[in-house]
């Protein structure tokens, strides 16, 4: 009988508690963004969705710079060979994760757009700083996503993103893409919020309101409303805050330089893998890409130039890596924007707008003689033009910057033109310029009943 | 609750029965012993013919009964015994030999919380495996040893890595995202068989069951249908495998030691080119692309062996040493055992030590109590296999022939990417040392004749300590000066069950019913730690590293449960069976906590049907099926229906990220099972032949359905897919020459067939990496897709493909398809086992048919020059010249592009091995007890002796990713399985 008692009782309480498992490694949200503390981790977490391998972390560079004519794929993957030839399928699995990691950025930035205006223990700085970089980093998923699956105004492209509801946070909505323009209206808007509600910061390693302003500068040379790309420029070199490194090599082996503007940090615990994969397997990276040859030629057609010493030299297949990304460790930091591209874009606005052709030669030359080559001195709008957008191809090289440039300046045609590949026996050449869009992923096209594909995947 | 009606009723005959015998009582006594060795049978029930009036022997063997009845018959039945029949006449002391029974009809199965029961009265499908068919053999852990022995079982080893994992099937795949292995259930205890190895250094997986000593196994049944399974509800949709440890008897003591040495081998070296024809390959890669020739002299090259340094005849080595035996009041079952497993590869092994205490005594009267307690220590030095470009096998067909291992500065000589093979073995250190304790306490109380309650307490318990170092002549390690992990996972369960059962015989009714409860709770802790950067490559402990991390996880879960089953049969002729199962589990979605889970089964022995008397030498026929519902909630994560908000750090600063949606409807898959079995008894049951057919039906298959990534979010865990295995089993046992034979001969066959289809998906996917398996409504599990060769152009040497979707030309993107799965056609195993005099001989295939294996190493070797490491053999039977006719393309880039994957490299993986074959030879017993022993025997045996095969691989058994449960039958440079021969003796005392 006690024996009967004993197993009753024992069934009763341990029903309740077997059934009630909490869990340790993760929250849920109600808890984990309760106060400003955790709120504040909720924006770290931010600059950790960017920082991911899928995003700036690596993926999102790679994309772009196998794209163009600086790098090739020389590994069996499908998906770098599919972008390195223009071949990419809508089942391409980086493509796939860049595009998931873009709209998980921004489920976060809505979450604290949400959510921030409630946690009663925040200062009102603290809070307008955290709605900034909410902002920012939104606008800056949005606009990357745009200029890789939307499309470029004047160049290729009518439809931009679907639009991720900032209310409905999390349910299953199915929305459909708005028009080009309108999602870039978008994106400024959003850029327009940042630059207000944050403040001047040295912290380069997140959103400041120089940040705002130089992403504004950049995404107007996409509008071509260069008058706008030149005033936000200007704010940047006039922020005081950012200024050009005078020893270009010194950007990459330091971190956090006055050269940039917004850029992420990385450590051992939280690695960064371009360099992984360019880098050949005696140097300790996995070599499954590495640059066109032809384009190493150019990057060092002047012995002058410092910045053709950032390659070395694979001899058993005989091709180039980038060493701009070089740390033991995969520890280095990752260049969202350098104030370089401020007066690259403030030169490249005034030439093409041909309203100071002698301010657009000397950005220009600025960032030429940093790099040790000789002055130009172009009088040529057009000419100028293009010598600007050779010099971005050369001084964001590997950054992640060449593909988006070349599609937006329309030379992608003219740059691509039977480049030699390792893995293949005949070279590549860019001919359709709606492939300068990628593929909306096939999982997004199968669970998004008003997705819409792009003309060259259809 | 549900049964209580129909008992009481019982209970009301009983008493009736009761009133009804009384009359002039007689006293009879005596002794029931076994025909064999004359020792007392406790526990014999001792019946009056067509009464109820009956008692049972004691543990000396003794009985008394009283009885009214005049010319009493008395029936002795035991189990696993001939009844016997005995006229008492006048005697009053009587002494009765029992027999074990040669009947197969009449073997004992044990069911689920049911206990042993005759396979006649049972109404489901269970295999059994008793320990005579797995005795030493040298398997490290219990699930291999299923191997072939059971029907519809499809067990394959992984790789020849020591303790490495073991894939078994019961019936088919039947999930997509959630696990396939069967449920594992010791001595009534459901034991953690989840692969514990947090490291990452390949495909394959380490497998816990090794921690178990197979010597200590009674029997091993394996529960397929819904009937047998049922009872385990929410986790019995793969089956179950009821693992019954041996156990002390009320007999004199009994010492057995077992031990055997022996030696294993690779069966088969990697098929690479040596270095004059691999230099020859060059030569002509290069004449084709009209390039120089870059080796003057290919006749003249160096030819490196990479295989032979990295392998060895590993040893093998067992002890094992056991004692029971007991009294009236206590039983015990200790043992101990050593066991030592070389790898074919040099620094790798597989070591074990275990003591296993099982203890049962009755300290009062009604009362019994009992222990059963296992301690095993094991340790395994591993490597980096399967896919993974740091292994050492792995670099054996990746490093050039023509080169020598070391460069002249005594440095290792290095391609790119893949790690020199010695290098890998020698300079690299992998361990992983298993503590782990699994021990119950149960105390059963008899509260009236037959009512009994049963409690038991079991505690599983894990540690596992792993560390992996590679020094800094390592490819990992170079760059970095070394690198350390450390792993230290703790896993522990507890589990605690109460069972109530009920007895009732009379009239030919047999009822057995119990109702349960069952409560467990597990969790499961990891710490790592990783350091780089070490002075020296004699420093190996982390705390000595330049640069340190740490992490730490921790999770756990609860299912609480409820059972009961009702047995009943009536003259053991007509059989019901029914099984209710309720679970509740923390992992369950907040809308949908608990599941139920009933079956029904039902048996008819025809044979005892007057209309079905002779029937010739048809000595039992009998039908039996069963419907039920199973689960399996092993593919949702422990905290899967919450919306959760991680770690997710920027640099130094603390950060959170989302992780995944909230799905509160989320719950276990459903298998739906039918099973119709009819058997067989033939030549007085000599014979025993076992059909089933099957249909398991499994809906609301867990997958991580996609969902638009506006959300934030890939996808979202629901139960959403379907699938369906179909079919037949054959299973024959028989004594061939019957028991009066001289020679005995004992035949075992099986052979099953499997359809695996899936009948929803929410769209189709690929698996793995280059996309090899495809997966998509209509298709089955394991399908290969690739690009169809259809050949080579004889003229041109051109590779030449399918054009699958018609287009007129061939594309990577739209030209491919399945063409193929890893499942088999049929699949089984022959055993046959002699017995003369004092020598045996046993002799066990193990086959499968019509499954195809990818040989995915032939993707890398077969590379036509585009790459500058080794060729596989098979690349010598290239196109060379107009009129070759070969599956292997010229060697040019285009016919070996990187995006190309010819249907070429998917074999046909069918076999048929001689798994084992044992010769022994036993001493007399008359010459045995001379010197002490009871029995004593001698054998020498070999495993995996010969494989039958067109399979060009190390194994057509291999499965390089194992770690992917959705990815099987693909050789990726994986340790293929031994051959083994060794010596060893039993002796009894």
């Amino acid at each position: 009988m006690v024996l009967l008692i004993c197993t009753a009782s024992s069934v009763l309480t341990a029903c309740d508690g077997v059934l009630n498992q909490d869990p340790r490694n993760e929250l849920s949200e109600g808890i984990a963004i309760s106060d400003a503390r955790s709120a504040q981790a909720a924006v770290a977490g931010l600059y950790n969705q960017l920082q991911g391998g899928n995003y700036y972390g690596r993926n999102f560079l790679i994309m772009s710079d196998v794209s163009s004519d600086q790098g090739q794929s020389i590994g069996t993957w499908d998906f770098y060979r599919e972008m390195d030839t223009y071949q990419n399928s809508t089942g391409n699995t980086e493509i796939g994760y860049f595009y998931s990691r873009a709209y998980r950025t921004i489920y976060v930035a809505n979450t604290i757009l949400n959510l921030a205006p409630g946690v009663s223990d925040l200062t009102e700085t603290q809070r307008s700083t955290m709605l900034g970089e909410a902002y920012f980093v939104r606008a800056l998923a949005y606009f990357d996503l745009l200029r890789t699956f939307g499309g470029y105004p004047d160049v290729v492209g009518t439809l931009g993103f679907a639009p991720a509801s900032q209310d409905e946070r999390g349910q299953v909505t199915n929305p459909a893409r708005l028009p080009l323009m309108e999602s870039y209206a978008m994106v400024e808007a959003d850029l327009l919020q940042a630059e207000n509600l944050l403040p001047r910061s040295a912290d380069r390693s997140r959103a400041s309101k120089a940040a705002a302003q130089a992403l504004l500068s950049r995404l107007y040379l996409y509008t071509r409303d260069f008058a706008s790309c030149i005033r936000y420029a200007d704010l940047v070199i006039d922020d005081g805050n950012y200024a050009l490194n005078p020893s270009y090599t010194d950007i990459f082996a330091t971190k956090l330089s006055t050269e940039s503007v917004f850029e992420l940090s990385f450590n051992n615990a939280d690695q960064s893998g371009v360099r992984n994969w360019y880098f050949p397997t005696p140097q300790g990276g996995r070599g499954d890409l590495a640059c066109h040859n032809s384009f190493v030629e150019k990057a060092q057609a002047d012995a002058n130039d410092i910045r053709g010493t950032l390659y070395a030299v694979e001899p058993s297949q005989g091709v180039y890596y980038p060493t701009k990304y070089n740390k033991t460790g995969n520890i280095d930091n990752i260049h969202v924007i350098r104030i370089a591209e401020m007066y690259l874009n403030r030169a490249e606005a005034k030439a093409r707008s041909e309203s100071d052709l002698a301010g657009a030669l000397a950005d220009l030359n600025l960032i030429r003689s940093r790099a040790g080559v000789s002055q130009l001195a172009l009088t040529d709008a057009a000419a100028l033009t293009e010598a600007i957008w050779a010099e971005q191809q050369l001084e964001f090289a590997f950054e992640g910057h060449s593909f988006f440039d070349l599609v937006r300046t329309e030379k992608i045609v003219e740059r691509v033109q039977n480049v030699p590949r390792l893995n293949s026996p005949t070279t590549i050449s860019f001919t359709d310029i709606e492939r300068a869009l990628f593929p909306i992923p096939l999982f997004e096209m199968n669970a998004n009943s008003n997705m819409v594909q792009n003309p060259a995947y259809q | 609750m549900l049964f209580m009606k129909p008992k009481l009723t019982l209970l009301c005959f009983l008493l009736l029965f009761g009133q009804l015998a009384r009359g002039q009582m007689k006293t009879i006594t005596g002794i029931v012993v076994d025909g064999g060795d004359n020792s007392a049978l406790s526990g014999v029930s001792v019946l009056i013919k067509g009464t109820t009036q009956g008692t049972k022997t004691g543990t000396d063997g003794k009985f008394q009964l009283q009885t009214n009845v005049a010319n009493a018959v008395l029936v002795f039945k035991f189990l696993g015994y001939e009844t016997k029949e005995l006229s008492v006449d006048n005697q009053s002391q009587i002494s009765v030999q029992l027999h074990a029974t040669e009947n197969l009809m009449e073997e004992v199965v044990i069911t689920g919380y049911g206990g042993a029961q005759s396979r006649r009265t049972v109404t489901s499908a269970i295999s059994q495996v008793k320990a005579e068919e797995i005795a030493n053999i040298p398997a490290s852990s219990s699930d291999q040893l299923l191997q072939g022995r059971a029907s519809g079982v499809q067990v394959s080893s992984n790789s020849g890595t020591p303790g490495g994992g073991v894939s078994v099937r019961i019936r088919g795949t039947s999930s997509i995202n959630a696990s396939s292995e069967p449920l594992y259930i010791i001595d009534g205890i459901p034991m953690q068989s989840n692969n514990l190895s947090g490291l990452s250094i390949g495909g394959g997986i380490t497998n816990p069951m090794a921690d178990i000593n197979p010597a200590d196994i009674e029997s091993m049944e394996v529960l397929k249908d819904a009937s047998a399974t049922a009872i385990y509800g929410a986790r019995a949709a793969n089956g179950v495998v009821l693992i019954t440890t041996k156990r002390g008897a009320n007999k004199k003591a009994v010492i057995n030691i077992g031990a055997y040495m022996g030696g294993q081998e690779i069966t088969k070296k990697p098929g690479v080119v040596d270095g004059p024809s691999f230099e020859m390959l060059m030569n002509e890669v290069a004449e084709n692309a009209g390039n120089p020739a870059p080796y003057s002299n290919p006749a003249s090259a160096l030819n490196t062996d990479w295989a032979s340094p990295i392998l060895r005849t590993g040893q093998l080595r067992n002890v094992d040493l056991s004692i029971s035996g007991g009294g009236e009041k206590v039983r015990y079952m200790i043992s101990g055992n050593n066991f030592l497993q070389e790898g074919i590869m040099k620094n790798s092994d597989f070591s074990r030590t275990t003591t296993r205490v099982n203890l049962d005594f009755t300290p009062i009267d009604k009362l019994n109590m009992g222990t059963s307690i296992l301690y095993s220590h094991n340790s395994r030095k591993r490597l980096r296999n399967d896919d993974n470009i740091s292994g050492g096998l792995e670099g054996t067909f990746f490093y050039p022939p023509n080169h020598g291992i070391y460069n002249e500065d005594g440095s290792y000589f290095k391609i790119p990417t893949f790690e020199n093979p010695l290098a890998a073995i020698n300079e690299t250190t992998i361990g992983m040392l298993t503590n782990r304790f699994l021990g119950t306490v149960f105390a059963e109380y008899e509260f009236i004749p037959n009512l009994k309650l049963k409690s038991n307490f079991s505690f599983d318990y894990s540690n596992v300590a792993e560390s992996v170092y590679d020094n800094s002549k390592t490819n990992n390690g170079s760059a970095v000066g070394g690198v350390a992990q450390r792993l230290g996972t703790n896993n522990s369960n507890w589990i605690q069950e109460n069972v109530l059962s009920y007895r009732f015989t009379a009239a030919g009714h047999n009822l057995n019913a119990l109702i349960g409860t069952t409560f467990q709770q597990s969790r499961t802790d990891v710490a790592t730690s990783t350091g780089q950067g070490f002075p020296s490559d004699a420093f190996q402990e982390i705390v000595a590293a330049a640069v340190l991390r740490s992490s730490s996880t921790s999770t756990s879960y609860g299912i609480a449960s409820f059972f009961s089953r009702v047995d009943y049969n009536y003259q053991s002729k007509y059989l019901f069976t029914m099984n209710l199962r309720r679970d509740g589990s923390s992992r369950f979605g907040s809308e949908n906590k608990w599941g139920t889970f009933p079956s029904v089964g039902l048996g008819w022995v025809l044979s005892e049907e007057s209309f079905m008397q002779n029937l010739g030498f048809l000595s039992t026929v009998k039908l039996r099926g069963s419907y039920g519902v199973t689960g399996n909630q092993s593919g949702i994560n422990d905290f899967q229906s919450l919306g959760l908000w991680g770690g997710g750090a920027y640099a130094d600063l603390a950060g959170i990220a989302p992780t995944q949606l909230a799905n509160p409807n989320l719950k276990w898959e459903t298998t739906n099972q039918l099973d119709l079995g009819i058997e067989f008894g033939l030549f007085k049951d000599r014979m025993h032949i076992d059909i089933d057919y099957y249909n398991k039906h499994t809906k609301d298959l867990l997958l991580a359905v996609s969902i638009p990534r506006t959300t934030g979010f890939d996808q979202l865990v629901q139960n959403f897919g379907e699938m369906r295995n179909r079919g037949v089993e054959l299973g024959i046992n028989a004594d061939v020459l019957g028991p009066s034979s001289a020679l005995k001969w004992d035949l075992g066959f099986n052979i099953a067939t499997n359809k695996n289809r899936i009948l929803k998906l929410a769209a189709p996917f690929n698996v793995y990496n280059r996309d090899i398996y495809r997966y998509e409504e209509g298709g089955e599990m394991f399908s290969f897709y690739l690009h169809p060769q259809t050949g080579v152009n004889p003229q041109t040497g051109a590779i030449e493909f399918e054009d699958v979707n018609g287009d007129g030309e061939f594309d990577v993107n739209n030209d491919r398809r399945i063409v193929g799965s890893a499942n088999p056609d049929f699949f089984g195993g022959i055993t046959n086992s002699f017995k003369w005099k004092g020598f045996d001989l046993s002799a066990f295939l193990q086959y499968t048919y019509g499954n195809d294996q990818l040989n995915w190493n032939r993707f890398f070797q077969e590379h036509g020059g585009t790459r500058s490491t080794n060729f596989s053999t098979s690349q010598l039977d290239r196109w060379q010249q107009p009129g070759d006719i070969t599956m292997i393309p010229r060697m040019t880039a285009d016919n070996y592009a990187s995006d190309i994957r010819p249907s070429r490299f998917l074999e046909d993986g069918s076999y048929m091995r001689l798994k084992n074959i044992t010769v022994g030879y036993s001493l007399p017993a008359s010459f045995a007890k001379k010197i002490g022993m009871s029995t004593a025997r001698v054998y020498v045996s070999g495993q995996n002796v010969f494989t039958i095969t067109n399979y060009t691989g190390l194994d057509p058994e291999l499965t390089g990713t194992a770690s992917n449960t959705l990815t099987q039958g693909i050789e990726f440079y994986s340790m293929p399985q031994p051959r083994t021969f060794m010596a060893g003796v039993n002796l009894n005392f």
